[in-house]
């Protein structure tokens, strides 16, 4: 006879969840307002959202838009940096501003009760910021020393490297939307001035408030203090992107390390792909949770990393896509090895019913945990926003996950994946893995150092 | 702020169980503190509770290897675990309608994890963890800060000189004798708590519970802590240079203080948020923005129980600027906070951006569980989660200055500093 504990409980009934309902309403100026009502929160999560991302810069100019969101909180006409610190922090808040490919945002979390005036010091800070000169110089000073810094890091190394050497040279998305070192030097707070003149403005831009609020006193005080913002900005350009292509190794020497950053992969697919949805399948039950391929092989199978993990980079143009670990400088290549193997299994046979049941399963399921906060609604909203997704995106997702099966996947893989072509990037020690790498063939091999420019 | 609900229970073999219904979202938390942590580790196995934990993964009676996290993720369920010095926590978010789930996986581990135990299950997660260290600890720039600030701050010997990563060596020593031993020692329910918050039925909570942690047997020979006693101070001033694979140095300053859950560490909670958190604090202000020292600084405590911890600082030269200039500047804004003691405007600062940040991170029930957990384990008070932030506007101006003035002069004072090796090497050519 069983033991009553022996067996897997079996379930409850299930409660019914969607994402939380929204308004969004256009204001006058262009400005779209989201508000997300959450009866009962302690918080209200405040996000704006401009066309001035990176993909808004001019080449010659990479990381202005970055910098541009760094300054502004640097202070206001009326309040200097110290003071603008000063007034948020008094109320409970900090404002952040930072930059992406594909969008900029600035916004805070707050007590309730704070929010407007948290508001009003966001839509001050965004209308007549101060940008100082020192500030700014201060700000791209720190900027070069973390970039200096990373040089340091491996995970940070190995990241910058495989973008430098998947896409071609003349292509925006080959660095970080940060810039580089050349390209960042030389900015002038004269730039982020030019920057926020002409990419902070009110008609391509997103207003998420979520929250325990009422419409109408959202409406209210948004049009208080964004209502007369006004002015029209050129967008973001459009970015093209192009592949290297052919396989290569490129070893980023790292004398001393006792692991291997390791990257592979290769340019990757646009947010707005077909197979959206099967991508984000295909991608989890290679490397999307613990149990999928990549972790169980490289982790739990022959202990060669603490994780392992793969993933499609998704924007406006089709990012990276890459599988990542942080492996046993002896066992370098082996690992790099078994990690092409699996995505070339993936391409072998559409994975078996369990195995794509999970990964359905813990996608559908996981969906209310990941708007559990006011923060993470507000984040649901963003996507929205900034695509143009359709606004039952979330009420259509889990429908459209459960949708995929297994043929999808394998065609997912065999259509987006490029084992034959992929880029192999390493950050570890040079002496150390260089033979192996050899003896294993898996192509040309390139060291570099990492002050290479 | 809202109340947060804690009603306590407790099973006849010593388990503590707190239940914190919230219907808001359809998720429900389950959180396990085990009283068990690298301060507890015996000479020679340093590193052992954290490679234990990984063991919890491994299987047990009626779980296979892998199936503990194949089955949460695949109701669409998160979860891990991690150890520190003083315990080793379990936790789990899922749909509430699989809380059941979660129980049972807890359950079944605590009451039945030797007879999955395998030479073979031990091997590879010793490799991972030895994997975990690289990745954290020696393949990273100022990785190993933690660990000698441990070695620096207590004496050989005192269970907080070790590293909860702990070392290769004693890693490699472990063996599954080491493993029956711990588990029959520490993973007792009457030395766990169990807390389940988020969306639940609390008669059908308790009844499930129950059924399967109540058969568990208790152990009746838990052993005594260990014991923590170490003076106020350090009785003078402690220094390291470390040449490491860095571009900038890196000053790290840190003081013994009172432990946490007491009125003199709760000063040092505020000390830590003037010194470091936000853009208007003390040293962001003075190294930072006007000074242009530092590229960037941070100010922490550790939430450590055990007699006494740590109130730790530290600042990132910026490129052209000698550490020794950027220390002494550091030292003497942690000096005037000593002698001045805080505005009030600074104080009102602390307190608010400290209630925002209680509230946000309690509006997780993740997190709202794990707080539970903690208080009921450390300190068997679960309901101080709700007391944070009172506690916290206790503070009074003269209590930060009177800490400060008792604990971090040059007697108390440890200066831990990255420099980067090449400069080394160019300065003995």
């Amino acid at each position: 006879m069983t033991p009553p504990n022996a067996l897997r409980p079996a379930p409850g009934t299930p409660r019914p969840y969607h994402f939380p309902d929204f308004t969004h309403r256009p204001l006058g100026n262009g400005l779209t307002l989201w508000v997300v009502p959450l009866p009962d929160r302690e918080l209200v999560s405040v996000q704006l959202l401009v066309d001035g991302g990176a993909a808004a810069e001019s080449e010659p100019d990479g990381g202005i838009a970055a910098l541009t969101a760094e300054t502004l909180v640097t202070g206001t006409r009326r309040l200097d940096g110290h003071a603008f610190a000063e007034a948020t922090e008094q109320l409970g808040i900090e404002i952040f501003a930072d930059s992406s490919w594909d969008v900029a945002r600035a916004g805070f979390s707050s007590l309730t009760d704070r929010y407007p005036a948290g508001l009003e010091l966001l839509a001050e800070m965004v209308r007549e910021p101060r940008f100082d000169e020192g500030e700014f110089d201060r700000l791209r000073e720190e900027r070069l020393a973390d970039i200096l810094q990373s040089r340091s890091e491996p995970g940070r190394l190995a990241d910058e490297w495989f973008l430098r050497a998947v896409y071609a040279d003349d292509s925006p998305y080959a660095r970080l939307s940060a810039g580089t070192p050349e390209t960042v030097e030389p900015l002038t707070v004269e730039q982020a001035r030019t920057h926020h003149a002409q990419h902070w403005r009110p008609d391509r831009a997103h207003l998420v408030v979520a929250g325990p609020v009422e419409v109408d006193e959202v409406v209210g005080a948004a049009k208080a203090t964004l209502g007369d913002w006004d002015g029209t900005s050129p967008g973001h350009r459009t970015i093209q992107v192009a592949d290297q292509g052919g396989r290569r190794i490129v070893v980023v020497d790292r004398p001393g390390s006792v692991q291997s950053e390791l990257r592979v992969g290769h340019v990757g697919i646009e947010r707005g792909h077909p197979d959206y949805f099967p991508a984000l399948v295909m991608a989890a039950v290679l490397g999307g949770t613990f149990s999928s391929r990549l972790n169980q092989r490289l982790r739990e199978e022959l202990g060669y990393t603490y994780g392992a993990r793969a993933a499609f980079d998704m924007r406006r143009a089709a990012g990276p896509f890459s599988a990542r670990a942080a492996v046993q400088t002896e066992v370098t290549a082996d690992a790099v090895r078994e990690t092409l193997a699996l995505v070339e299994g993936m391409q072998a046979a559409p994975p078996d019913d369990a195995e794509l049941r999970e990964v359905i399963d813990f996608l559908i399921g996981v969906f209310p945990l990941r708007f559990e906060t006011t923060g993470g609604a507000a984040a649901g909203i963003e996507p929205i926003a900034v695509y143009g997704l359709d606004h039952d995106w979330w009420a259509t997702y889990r429908d459209r996950i459960e949708a995929v099966g297994p043929v999808q996947v394998h065609d997912a893989a065999v259509d987006l994946l490029r084992p034959a072509t992929a880029l192999i990037v390493l950050a570890g020690d040079a002496a150390r893995v260089r033979r192996d790498l050899e003896a294993a063939d898996l192509g040309p091999i390139e060291v570099v150092r990492p002050a290479d420019d | 702020m809202a109340q947060i609900p804690i009603r306590r229970h407790r099973l006849d073999n010593g388990l503590r169980v707190i239940l914190s219904p919230d219907g808001r979202t359809p998720i429900v938390a389950v959180n396990l503190w085990y009283d068990v942590g690298s301060r507890h580790e015996e000479r020679g196995r340093t590193g052992f509770a954290h490679l234990f934990e990984h063991m919890m993964f491994q299987g047990s009676a009626n779980v296979a290897k892998g199936e503990h996290f194949a089955m949460v993720n695949g109701v669409g369920g998160t979860l891990n675990a991690s150890t520190w010095t003083d315990r080793t926590n379990y936790f789990e978010t899922l749909p509430s309608h699989e809380l059941e789930l979660a129980l049972w996986l807890e359950s079944d581990r605590m009451a039945s994890l030797l007879p999955a135990m395998t030479q073979e299950k031990l091997d590879n997660q010793r490799d991972v963890v030895k994997n975990e260290r690289r990745s954290s600890v020696d393949n990273q720039p100022y990785g190993t800060a933690e660990e000698r600030m441990q070695a620096l701050l207590w004496p050989e010997g005192h269970p907080y000189h070790h590293s909860t990563i702990g070392s290769m060596e004693d890693l490699s020593a472990a063996s599954l004798e080491d493993v029956s031993r711990f588990f029959a020692t520490y993973y007792a329910p009457n030395n766990a708590v169990l807390t389940v918050a988020g969306d639940f039925d609390s008669d059908a909570a308790l009844a499930a519970i129950g059924r399967h942690f109540g058969p568990i047997p208790a152990n009746p020979d838990l052993p005594p802590s260990p014991a923590m006693d170490v003076p106020d101070r350090l009785g003078g001033e402690v220094r390291e240079v470390v040449p490491d694979q860095v571009e900038l140095p890196r000053v790290h300053v840190a003081y013994r203080i009172p432990p946490f859950g007491t009125d003199g560490h709760q000063a040092f909670d505020v000390v830590s948020d003037l010194l470091g958190t936000g853009r208007a604090s003390r040293l962001y202000r003075s190294l930072v923005r006007e000074r242009q020292l530092a590229a960037d600084v941070a100010a922490f405590v550790f939430p450590w129980a055990g007699g006494s911890t740590v109130l730790a600082v530290w600042a990132t030269a910026r490129p052209e600027i000698e550490v020794d200039t950027l220390e002494a500047q550091l030292l003497d804004d942690i000096g005037r906070l000593a002698t001045e003691g805080p505005a009030d405007d600074e104080l009102a600062r602390v307190r608010t951006l400290h209630a925002a940040a209680v509230e946000s991170s309690l509006e997780q029930v993740g997190e709202r569980a794990d707080r539970i957990s903690q208080y009921a384990c450390l300190f068997d008070r679960p309901e101080m989660v709700n007391t944070e932030i009172d506690r916290y506007d206790a503070v009074t101006a003269g209590q930060v200055r009177q800490g400060m003035a008792e604990r971090t002069g040059a007697d108390n004072r440890m200066v831990l500093t990255y420099v980067p090796a090449e400069d080394v090497a160019e300065d003995a050519a």
